[in-house]
């Protein structure tokens, strides 16, 4: 019986994965058509086999936007949990690890960034540090430090005070031996499935600046500007605006569901 | 009481902080406010002359005091843009915001909590399972999207209310709070996912505490034991959610503004970033930072409320 | 009529594909006013008996057969509606943990008062007057108080005693206590023991009471069953039980009681390999603004000689552990030396499940001192680590195994060859056989004399059981509140004891 659910939450998640990030893959190298290329025959022309979701008001082929978009939304959203993972995750080792002053001022630090929503913190680097897809990558990965640091660091100070730390300790590892060999792999459920969370939570956030028009600028095409730009086309071509979202959710649903059985 | 005091005076700390961190990250920022409002063929006199008048000539730290000090009387400083009080541009739109937040926030409330005591409740059952999957693709739906959704459906085609046809609270209340329904809505939809989600699994980790058998050992119908015992316990992590979930609304609200073209601080929030109106930015900030850290408090108060092991 | 009688109770689990039975044809009478012990290991089914009897076995994937009859009703399988009506009223239950049995969030006197509620039409008032005098008879001090409390609030023993208030206060015909000491303190352990033969004594309620503690269940009970693997494999009075058992298992159980029998041969003592003198420590406790130091050790001073043993008794908060880790280096102390003669002295903890790194193999672990410390090749490691767990009585094939593959006394002796690796003469034992099984335990126990004769070792063994104390160690220390009130070698200490202190441990251990 909890076999079969197991398979179940995963096979799905699988599959959205797979119909959401192959061609965001294969998008980075080649679309079937030029998403970029404007077509006045093709003005919102509706679904056919030519075009599987049909064209913009532009005259573009709608699935070779979502493929370069989507693309270019994943790549912002792995850069961002690299870079805000790593760091967060040194962070929260070494306060966690070694606790007192330097631990409490950051903690401090740390409460007050946690307090804003994340997309807040990210608009507020965004209006620091400017516009465009890298600027959105630090402004998001400098955003999500604090949340990975304090996961890293409740792990890290649940895990030090365990026997077989001391008994580490009294084997003679060092430090930094113990921090990243005896602890860090056991800190590794929780860390890969904040990760997972984390993943979504910059998909989303990438999506909400760039669907604000300070994410991700012309001539770069997040799904986030997609939506925005469908926005304004809703009455006329809705399919845009459902296609383009669609794949926000399936991506997302996708890692959330696979995130469930990490745990 | 001494936990009241103590948590307000560490409310205040931490503003003070927030404050400090954010004046200074704005103060130090490339660019010239001066030249950036005289534009680029003001001569050196002149700029000199309106850093003077915006008070750019001082060091820092005497620009953050005065700053404090207004800020505490409520004045934020003029606007590089518009020439007005940051102040009265924020009071106007406010009311819009907040209106929008205590909405989501009780749609939220209304869709989450019940339905996610009641899937607890019938856990293992087909309304279970199906309360779950709906829950899960719910989740995952951002509110940008929810909020197109809306439109689609209730907007375009079943036309329950005119997209873009935003009123006024004094031209038309009613009008007003029927159009505001579904913004917040959108905001409030993959929140309520959350929050269900959250107490379905408290609930159901409640269920196998010894204090329920315990209880099941006095008698207790399945129902007492659910309602009289577990329920008070699960809401324990309940409500630290909601207080992150205020947060999170606000963010929600800003987007969900574009989407359904309200003027409220969302709004006012993007169009400084753009024109790097930073005392605009400034306060817009402050001012969340103060609806946040005043939710959380109490939060904090309503958690002591309910359990009585916190602040001892 | 018998008050309890129960028939071919088998009980099984339907959550795996093949379902597995926890007990087999489980029979017990019980008469009004007896007090029946249920002993047997953990996994043994006794818990599972227990719970089933309490009709609060009702989970979908699980299976009873059989009968329970009590007082002339049939109550297996039957509608909880008419279950309801005697749990907390003729059938009450006390459980092992008091502090996760008690509803956190509601006051003592709502759950003393909750089986009135259910079960009687008092007022509020009258409801309050019978928990109070209910708190009053299981003997806690200022049960107003009490009453007005929150679990958190109160200590283990006075936990326990609200559980048994609560229990009580509907005068129960049956009382069922699983494992209720086994949280507790070795003094408290003895008062709820005795507060239970009162009730028996007072009420004539009958009391099932479920142990793994022969010791205690034979202070208690009148008649004894022994469960293993899910079968009762004895049952009989206690004096039969104890005095001539039929099976082996109970023999084996019997003989596994560390009893205070001599060793059979004392090893000569060397010279002095450790010594702790005038130790102070202490920790800063912050309270509010103020921050005020509490005293953990106050003023120690004791040797460890070679191959000798030496116990530290004394009850759960009196300083052992800190005592432990100042010795071995991982708490500095404010005041006075500690010398040893180990550079990298070794230490055994008491949870074999938290002690051993679970994402790492024994061999890792084992070799994990050699490689911080010494330059030896990897051959050379890995042929030490062979020899070491052969020692310890396990083979090759553990050394590639992860902790979660082990059970908790193979855990124990892994725990053990890891610190042999470097040749110490002196290990620290902090509790090491309080978390396993009677049996295992003494298996375990045996391998550390057997290492202690064959190399030579000597041990600091901290125990709170006076039992395993004195069937280990040459020399005795008791603690208490961060001192040390009583020195002295086995015979003195147990035969003669000086300290009121160490009167009162013997006494609740029944050896004085």
């Amino acid at each position: 019986m909890k076999k079969k659910k197991y398979n179940f939450n995963f096979i799905l998640g699988m599959i959205l994965l797979a119909l959401t990030l192959i061609p965001a893959f294969v998008g980075l190298f080649w679309t079937p058509y030029n998403p970029e290329t404007m077509d006045k025959t093709l003005k919102m022309a509706g679904i056919s086999l030519k075009h599987i979701y049909g064209c913009d008001n532009f005259g573009r082929d709608i699935f070779s936007r979502i493929m370069s978009g989507s693309a270019i939304t994943v790549a912002i959203a792995l850069g961002t949990v690299a870079f805000g993972s790593i760091i967060g995750t040194i962070i929260g080792a070494l306060t966690g690890y070694f606790g007192g002053i330097l631990d409490e001022a950051l903690m401090r630090i740390n409460d007050v960034a946690l307090a804003f929503p994340s997309l807040l913190l990210a608009l507020v680097m965004v209006s620091l540090l400017g516009s465009g897809k890298y600027q959105v990558m630090l402004a998001l990965g400098i955003a999500f430090i604090p949340s990975y640091a304090r996961i890293v660091r409740s792990e890290y100070i649940r895990i030090k005070n365990l026997d077989y730390v001391k008994s580490a300790k009294l084997a003679g590892a060092g430090e930094f031996r113990i921090m990243f060999v005896h602890i860090l792999p056991n800190a590794k459920t929780v860390i890969l499935s904040s990760l997972m969370i984390g993943f979504n939570n910059a998909v989303l956030a990438e999506a909400g600046l760039s669907f604000l028009g300070i994410g991700v600028q012309p001539p770069d095409a997040s799904l986030g500007r997609m939506l925005s730009e469908a926005q304004s086309h809703l009455f006329t071509n809705p399919g845009y605006a459902l296609f383009t979202g669609c794949t926000i959710v399936a991506i997302i649903l996708g890692f959330s569901l696979l995130s469930k059985e990490v745990k | 009481m001494k936990y009241v005091w103590k948590k307000i005076l560490s409310c205040i700390i931490t503003l003070f902080i927030v404050s400090l961190l954010v004046f200074v990250a704005f103060a130090i920022i490339p660019g010239d406010p001066a030249l950036s409002k005289l534009g680029t063929n003001a001569t050196e006199a002149s700029l000199a002359a309106m850093r003077q008048q915006m008070g750019l000539d001082k060091p820092i730290w005497e620009r953050y005091l005065n700053w404090l000090w207004g800020a505490i009387r409520g004045d934020f400083g003029t606007s590089y843009s518009y020439s007005m009080s940051v102040a009265s541009m924020i009071l106007d739109k406010l009311p819009i915001t907040l209106t929008l937040m205590i909405f989501s926030m009780c749609i939220m409330i209304l869709i989450g909590v019940p339905l996610g005591v009641y899937a607890s409740y019938k856990e293992g059952t087909a309304i279970d399972r199906v309360i779950q999957i709906i829950n899960q693709i719910n989740m995952a739906v951002p509110p940008f999207f929810s909020g197109i959704l809306i439109t689609l459906l209730f907007g375009v085609t079943l036309k329950f209310f005119t997209p873009g046809g935003f009123v006024s609270i004094s031209k038309n209340p009613v009008g007003f709070f029927t159009y505001m329904f579904y913004p917040a809505l959108a905001v409030a939809l993959p929140k309520s996912a959350m929050i269900l989600n959250l107490l379905y699994s408290s609930l159901n980790g409640e269920k196998k505490k010894d204090y329920v058998r315990t209880a099941y050992s006095r008698g207790n119908t399945s129902n007492a034991v659910f309602f009289g015992h577990m329920l008070k316990n699960a809401s324990i992590p309940t409500i630290t959610f909601l207080g992150m979930a205020l947060a999170d609304m606000i963010a929600g609200s800003i987007i969900i503004e574009q989407v359904f073209g309200i003027p409220g601080l969302g709004r006012i929030l993007l169009t400084s970033i753009q024109n790097r109106d930073y005392p605009v930015v400034v306060a817009i900030i402050m001012l969340i930072a103060v609806i946040v850290i005043g939710v959380n408090f109490l939060v904090d108060v309503l958690y002591k409320l309910v359990d009585p092991r916190v602040g001892n | 009529m018998k008050l309890l009688h129960v028939e071919d109770l088998n009980i099984e689990f339907h959550d795996h594909l093949i379902p597995e039975t926890v007990v087999f044809d489980f029979d017990l009478d019980m008469d009004e006013g007896e007090i029946v012990g249920l002993v047997g290991e953990s996994g043994s089914g006794k818990s599972m008996s227990a719970l089933a009897i309490a009709g609060l076995l009702s989970r979908h994937d699980m299976r009873k057969k059989g009968s329970i009859v009590f007082e002339g009703k049939e109550i297996l399988n039957c509608p909880r509606g008419e279950l309801r009506s005697l749990q907390g009223d003729e059938i009450c239950m006390v459980f092992q943990e008091p502090l996760t049995s008690l509803n956190p969030v509601k006051k003592i006197g709502w759950q003393v008062e909750e089986a009135l509620k259910i079960h009687t039409r008092l007022t509020a008032e009258e409801r309050k007057k019978r928990a109070i005098k209910a708190l009053e008879e299981v003997e806690l001090e200022n049960p107003e108080r009490v009453y007005d409390s929150y679990p958190h609030e109160l200590s283990g023993g006075m936990r326990q005693r609200v559980m048994i208030a609560a229990a009580m206060i509907g005068n129960p015909k049956l009382l069922i206590a699983d494992e209720p000491t086994t949280a507790l303190d070795v003094t408290v352990q003895s008062q709820i023991v005795e507060l239970l033969k009162k009730i028996n004594r007072e009420k004539k309620t009958a009391i099932l009471f479920i142990s793994h503690d022969l010791s205690l269940v034979s202070q208690l009970c009148q008649r004894v069953l022994v469960m293993q693997h899910g079968y009762v494999v004895e049952s009989g009075t206690a004096e039969q039980i104890f005095k001539s058992p039929k099976e082996e298992y109970t023999r084996r159980l019997i003989a596994a009681i560390p009893t205070c029998k001599e060793l059979d041969e004392d090893i000569p003592v060397g010279e002095c390999i450790a010594k702790v003198e005038n130790v102070n420590v202490s920790f800063t406790k912050r309270n509010g603004r103020r921050t005020e130091p509490i005293h953990v050790l106050k003023n120690v001073s004791f040797t460890i000689h070679q191959s000798e043993i030496v116990g530290l008794v004394g009850e759960s908060g009196c300083g052992k552990s800190t005592l432990a880790k100042t010795l071995i280096g991982l708490l500095h102390p404010d005041s006075g030396t500690v010398y040893l003669e180990d550079k990298n002295p070794q230490m055994i903890f008491q949870d074999p499940y938290g002690s051993l790194n679970p994402s790492k193999t024994v061999q890792f672990i084992m070799e994990e001192p050699l490689k911080n410390l010494t330059k030896m090749t990897k051959k050379e490691r890995n042929a030490l680590s062979l020899e070491m767990i052969e020692k310890v009585g396990l083979n090759e094939a553990y050394l590639s195994r992860f902790p979660s593959e082990l059970s908790g006394g193979q855990r124990q002796r892994v725990c053990i060859a890891a610190s042999l690796m470097l040749h110490p003469k002196l290990i620290i034992a902090d509790e090491p056989v309080s978390a396993l099984d009677v049996t295992i335990q003494a298996e375990v126990l045996k391998l550390m004399t057997d290492l202690h004769r064959e190399l030579g070792l000597s041990f600091l063994f901290i125990s709170h059981d006076l039992r395993v104390v004195h069937q280990m160690c040459d020399r005795i220390l008791v603690m208490k509140e961060g001192q040390i009130v009583e020195e002295g070698n086995r015979e003195q200490i147990y035969q003669n004891p000086k300290h009121p202190y160490t009167k009162e441990l013997l006494m609740s251990a029944g050896l004085l």
